[in-house]
């Protein structure tokens, strides 16, 4: 291993660690906000400034789906974390190259497109509720990372085969 | 596993343990062991050189085919 992936190896553990600690703040915080709507007065213009002269009727509950989508995002977010977190771990005791590893690559990567799709969900839900554009539907980078990802998951899943071909070898 | 390795009879043969055949051709005990009870999965060209330089005896003598009806051939 290079310093350099060593150094990262040594971070990874505990900034996973942190993120997945920080999504479940993120998820009680978006939850409790969502309840919260359904019990405070005048929503959702009181709480967000919103002039609800001029806007669309079903702003309110559009931005309960949005929050709604954010919470199953966040989940899939903790789906994701536990699963890299577990890969680091394999690697830290150097036994990375498992089919194990190949199948939590292949759902890390099924994660990701779910989180596009849902981002796609909440540009979709803005754009009729609130404005056009406002948040952007499609990122070019996720998408490559979900064709690294798939890449990655083959590259194990051959890893793993040829050290079980090399673990029988006299 | 439709190959044989007759390795027990060879050692038996030439009055030899398999920890001096270890000792012989730098392979562990644990290895050779595994190669014995037919656990290996493959050989290589090496390993099966070096014992036949240490038993004196051609690759044919240590390894036999042997018809698997659960394999059919194609």
């Amino acid at each position: 291993m290079t310093p350099a992936s060593t150094q990262a190896l040594g971070l990874a553990r505990p900034v996973i660690q942190g993120l997945i600690i920080l999504n479940g703040l993120y998820t009680l915080v978006i939850s409790g906000l969502l309840v919260w709507s359904f019990f405070i007065d005048g929503w959702p213009e009181r709480p967000l400034g919103f002039d609800m002269v001029n806007a669309h009727p079903l702003l309110g509950q559009g931005l309960r789906a949005i929050v709604m989508i954010g919470i199953a995002g966040a989940l899939i977010v903790h789906f994701v974390l536990r699963h890299l977190r577990a890969i680091v771990d394999t690697v830290r005791v150097g036994d990375p190259f498992n089919l194990e590893n190949a199948r939590r690559l292949d759902r890390i990567a099924w994660g990701v497109v779910a989180l596009e799709l849902l981002r796609v969900a909440v540009a979709a839900i803005a754009a009729v509720v609130w404005e056009a554009g406002r948040i952007e539907a499609f990122s070019f980078a996720p998408w490559l990372a979900v064709l690294l990802l798939f890449v990655l998951s083959g590259v194990f899943a051959q890893g793993a085969r040829m050290r079980e071909d090399l673990e029988g070898t006299v | 596993m439709a190959i044989l390795v007759r390795l027990d009879d060879k050692l038996h043969e030439r009055r030899m343990t398999l920890t001096e055949l270890a000792a012989r051709v730098d392979i562990t005990v644990a290895n050779l062991s595994i190669l014995k009870t037919g656990k290996a999965k493959a050989i290589r060209f090496s390993t099966l050189e070096a014992i036949c330089v240490a038993l004196d005896c051609q690759p044919g003598d240590l390894l036999l085919y042997q018809h698997d009806d659960t394999h059919p051939n194609p």
